[in-house]
C-alpha cells in the first residue's frame, strides 16, 4: 500500500506541476460554474430583495380597482402584469408567476368603505413560494389600506360618499328608527372627523403597515385560489423551483469539467509513462503491475473528489447549500469511482499521449455535450434527455444535484450512485486487464 | 559458475519471423564489466529485457543472484529484482520533478526511507555531479546530466549488478568522458555491470569481458585482449619513406615512397627496418580493434546498419 501511495503522490504531483492541466481542472470548472450560474440566474436572484411577480386580474375594471392596481405596480417589490383569468392561473401553476390576485366585480363599490362589506380578493400563490405568500398578503392589505386612506381624505369623494349614504339611510324603509339613529349618528361622526382632517391637513397616507383589521373594520376578505398541482416536478420548470441558489445547477455541471480534466490527464499520465521511458522503470522496480495501476486510480481518485471538494466549497461560498452532505460525500465517492475507471479504460485508447489526449477527450466531449455539463439536461429537447441516460455524466451530475438540491431519498441516490459504481468496477476491470496483458 | 551474478541460457525471443535473440548464453562473473557489443537489432537491448523480467523468453532461462543468496533467480521476483539496477536506453526519469524528487520517489518504490533515502539520495547526486542542481527540474539539464541521472537512479538502492543498456546514446563528447569516468568509479570499487552498447571503442575501454552478438547470436565471448588476438587480424602498418638504402627488402606493397605491410608484432618490424638504415618520414600502425573483430567475424562493420 506504500508504493501505492507513493506512486499516487508522484502522479498528483505531475499533474498539478502541468500550468494548463491544472487549469482545465480547476479554473476551466470555476470559469463554467460562475458563468452559468449567472447566466441561469435563479431564486437566489428573485429572493428577498428581488420583485414578486404577480399576475393581476382587474374583473371590475372600475376607477377604485384601477388605482389599486396601479399602487400594487408602483410597490417596489412587486413586478406586475395585468392579465386575464385563465392566462393568469396558467402562469402561476407553470411557476412562471409567483401569485394571481383578482379583484372581482364589484370591488370598486366597496373597496376602502367601512361600512360596507369588505371587497373580496382572490389571491392564488404558488405552493413552493409560501414565505413570500405571507408578503403579498400583506401588499394586498397596504393597497387596500391605501384605497381607503385616499376615500377618507378626499373630500368630494368622502363627501359625496357620504351624502349618498345619508339619501339610501333615508330611502330604506325596512330600517328600523333606532337603526336609523344610529346610522345618521355615526355618519355624522364621519363627516366631523372628516372636517377635522381636513382641518388639520394632516397626510393623507395611511400607514403601509397597517393592521388588516382596522378599528374592527375589514379592509378586504382574502380568498384562496388553488393552484397546485400542475408542475410536474421532473419538468424544467418543477426542477427550477426545487433550486434554493443559482449555483445548485451550474456547479454540479461546471465541476464535471475538472473530473474530465483529471481523467484526461491521468489516461495521458500511463501513456506518457510508456512513451518517456518510465512505466519502464516502474515494471522493473519490486512492485507489481497492480500496484502501479492501482496507484494511477488512485491519483484520479483522489483528485476527482479534490475537484468536487473544491467546487462544493467554492459553491458553499457563494451561496450554495447542499440539502445533505452524507449524500453528497457518497455521490462524491461515487464520482471518483465511476470516472476513474473511466480513465482506466480511455489510457488504452492509444499508445501515445496525442492519440489517448485525441480520443480521450472527443470521448468526454460527447459524454460532456449529451449528459448535461454544457447545457442542463432539464434544457433539453426530449429525445436527447433520453439519449442522456448514456452518458455517466448525467448521473454524476444527477448524484451530486440530488444531495444539493434534489433532496434525494436514499433509495432515489441508489440509482444514480448505482450507475456510476458498476461503470467504475467495469471500467477499472477491463483497463486493468488490458494494461497487465500489455 | 559459482561466482556468477547474472547467467542466461539458450534463450530464445522472437517477435513474429524476426528471431530477436537465437540460442544466446552467458554468465556475468561478481565484480566484472561485461560488455554486450553489437550493431542496433543485434538483440542487446532484448536480451536485457528478458534479464529483467520485462520480457518473457520464448525458451531458455535467465537467473539473477549473488552467490551468498543461492535461491536468487526469477527476475520478476520483488526481492530479485532489489538486486538488478538498470539505466535504460530510453531516459526513464521524471522530467516535471527535480533531480531530488526523481531520486527520493524511485527510493521510496524500492523500500527506502528516512535517513537511509537521503543518504542515499545525497550519494547518488554527488556521484552524479548533480549536486548543485539537485532541485532543479529535469526538464532544464542538459543531455549528459540526463543520462547520468538516469544512471544515479539505478544505483540507488544498490543493486548487486548494474545493468547499462548504450548509455552514451546521443551524448556529446565531454558528457560521455564522464559517464566513462563515472563507469570506471563503478568498476574500481567492485561493481558487476552489464554494459551494451554499440561502440566498439567503449567496449574497449570499459569492459573486462565483451560478447559480441549479431542478429540475436553470440558470435563470440572472451576478454577483449583474447578476441583482438583471436579475430582482429594483424596490425596494419602505413609509412612514407624518406630513404632506403640498397637492399633492404620492404615488406607489404610499395607505391612510390608510400608503403603498407601488415604485422602481428609491428613495432618490431619498423625498429627491424630502422636498424638496417630506412628513415620513416610519417609513420602509421593501426593496432586491431573490436572493429576488426567484428569485421572478421560477420564480414561487414559494425556500424553497417
Amino acid at each position: 500500500m506504500n508504493q501505492v501511495l507513493v506512486m499516487a503522490i508522484k502522479d498528483l504531483r505531475l499533474l498539478f506541476r502541468d500550468k494548463l492541466g491544472a487549469f482545465f481542472i480547476i479554473g476551466f470548472p470555476i470559469l463554467m460554474g460562475l458563468f452559468f450560474g449567472m447566466v441561469m440566474g435563479g431564486p437566489s436572484s428573485a429572493g428577498a430583495q428581488s420583485k414578486i411577480k404577480i399576475a393581476m386580474v382587474d374583473l371590475d375594471q372600475s376607477e377604485v380597482s384601477g388605482e389599486f392596481v396601479r399602487f400594487m405596480a408602483a410597490h417596489e417589490s412587486i413586478a406586475l402584469a395585468e392579465s386575464d383569468y385563465d392566462a393568469a392561473r396558467e402562469s402561476v401553476r407553470k411557476g412562471q408567476r409567483m401569485a394571481m390576485v383578482v379583484l372581482e366585480k364589484g370591488f370598486g363599490e366597496t373597496a376602502g368603505v367601512f361600512w360596507n362589506q369588505p371587497p373580496t380578493i382572490q389571491v392564488g400563490v404558488d405552493p413552493s413560494r409560501a414565505a413570500e405568500a405571507a408578503m403579498l398578503q400583506g401588499m394586498v392589505m397596504e393597497g387596500i389600506g391605501q384605497l381607503a386612506g385616499q376615500r377618507m381624505t378626499d373630500m368630494s369623494s368622502m363627501s359625496d360618499t357620504l351624502a349618498s349614504a345619508r339619501d339610501d339611510l333615508a330611502a330604506d324603509e325596512t330600517i328600523s328608527p333606532g337603526n336609523r339613529l344610529l346610522f345618521n349618528t355615526f355618519l355624522g361622526s364621519l363627516e366631523n372627523m372628516q372636517k377635522s382632517i381636513d382641518a388639520l391637513q394632516t397626510d393623507s397616507s395611511v400607514s403601509s403597515a397597517g393592521p388588516v383589521n382596522a378599528g374592527g373594520f375589514e379592509f378586504a376578505k382574502i380568498e384562496s385560489i388553488d393552484v397546485s398541482r400542475k408542475i410536474d416536478p421532473k419538468s424544467q420548470a418543477g426542477q427550477m423551483r426545487q433550486l434554493k441558489s443559482k449555483w445548485d445547477i451550474s456547479f454540479p455541471q461546471a465541476m464535471m469539467w475538472g473530473v474530465l480534466a483529471c481523467v484526461a490527464g491521468f489516461a495521458i499520465s500511463i501513456a506518457r509513462e510508456r512513451t518517456q521511458g518510465t512505466m519502464m522503470r516502474l515494471q522493473i522496480a519490486p512492485i507489481t503491475r497492480s500496484q502501479i495501476l492501482m496507484g494511477k486510480a488512485l491519483a484520479c481518485f483522489l483528485s476527482v473528489i479534490l475537484v468536487v471538494a473544491f467546487m462544493i466549497g467554492l459553491g458553499m461560498f457563494l451561496g450554495m447549500r447542499p440539502g445533505n452532505y452524507w449524500m453528497l460525500a457518497i455521490a462524491a465517492l461515487c464520482v471518483a469511482t465511476c470516472f476513474t475507471g473511466i480513465m482506466m479504460i480511455m489510457s488504452n485508447l492509444g499508445k501515445t499521449e496525442q492519440s489517448v489526449n485525441g480520443a480521450g477527450w472527443a470521448i468526454s466531449m460527447v459524454m460532456a455535450m449529451i449528459g448535461g455539463a454544457m447545457i442542463p439536461v432539464m434544457f433539453m429537447p426530449q429525445f436527447m434527455q433520453k439519449l442522456s441516460y448514456l452518458s455517466p455524466i448525467k448521473w454524476a451530475i444527477l448524484a451530486v444535484e440530488g444531495a444539493v438540491w434534489r433532496e434525494f431519498s436514499v433509495a432515489e441516490m441508489m440509482l444514480p450512485c448505482g450507475i456510476l459504481l458498476v461503470t467504475g468496477l467495469v471500467g477499472m476491470a477491463v483497463g486493468t486487464a488490458i494494461l497487465t496483458r500489455e | 559458475m559459482a561466482d556468477s551474478l547474472a547467467t542466461i541460457s539458450s534463450l530464445r525471443k522472437s517477435f513474429g519471423d524476426l528471431k530477436a535473440v537465437d540460442d544466446l548464453s552467458f554468465s556475468i562473473r561478481q565484480g566484472e564489466t561485461f560488455g554486450l557489443l553489437g550493431p542496433n537489432g543485434a538483440g542487446k537491448t532484448t536480451t536485457i529485457s528478458m534479464l529483467v523480467g520485462l520480457l518473457k523468453p520464448d525458451s531458455g532461462t535467465v537467473s539473477i543472484g549473488s552467490p551468498e543468496c543461492s535461491n536468487a533467480s526469477d527476475p520478476t521476483l520483488p526481492r530479485v529484482r532489489k538486486l538488478v539496477g538498470v539505466a535504460p536506453q530510453t531516459l526513464s526519469i521524471y522530467e516535471a520533478m527535480s533531480a531530488k524528487e526523481n531520486l527520493e520517489f524511485f527510493g521510496q518504490l524500492y523500500g527506502i526511507s528516512g535517513t537511509k533515502l537521503r543518504e542515499r539520495v545525497a550519494w547518488c547526486l554527488d556521484f552524479a555531479q548533480l549536486a548543485d542542481r539537485a532541485k532543479s527540474r529535469v526538464s532544464t539539464f542538459s543531455g549528459g546530466m540526463k543520462r547520468r541521472l538516469n544512471i544515479a537512479v539505478a544505483l540507488l538502492h544498490e543493486p548487486a549488478v548494474l545493468l547499462l543498456d548504450e548509455p552514451t546514446v546521443g551524448v556529446d563528447p565531454q558528457s560521455r568522458n564522464h559517464i566513462f569516468e563515472c563507469i570506471q568509479t563503478l568498476r574500481e570499487q567492485g561493481m558487476t555491470i552489464l554494459y551494451t552498447t554499440h561502440y566498439m571503442e567503449e567496449a574497449q575501454r570499459l569492459c573486462d569481458r565483451v560478447a559480441i552478438v549479431d542478429h540475436g547470436k553470440l558470435l563470440a565471448l572472451d576478454t577483449v585482449d583474447h578476441l583482438l588476438r583471436q579475430y582482429g587480424g594483424a596490425s596494419v602498418v602505413t609509412a612514407d619513406l624518406e630513404t632506403t638504402p640498397n637492399g633492404v627488402e620492404i615488406p607489404g606493397t610499395r607505391t612510390g615512397n608510400t608503403i603498407r605491410f601488415e604485422a602481428q608484432h609491428p613495432l618490431e618490424e619498423v625498429a627491424r627496418l630502422s636498424g638496417k638504415g630506412v628513415a620513416f618520414q610519417t609513420l602509421n600502425i593501426a593496432q586491431p580493434n573490436l572493429e576488426s573483430v567484428f569485421l572478421t567475424l560477420t564480414g561487414r562493420k559494425l556500424r553497417d546498419e
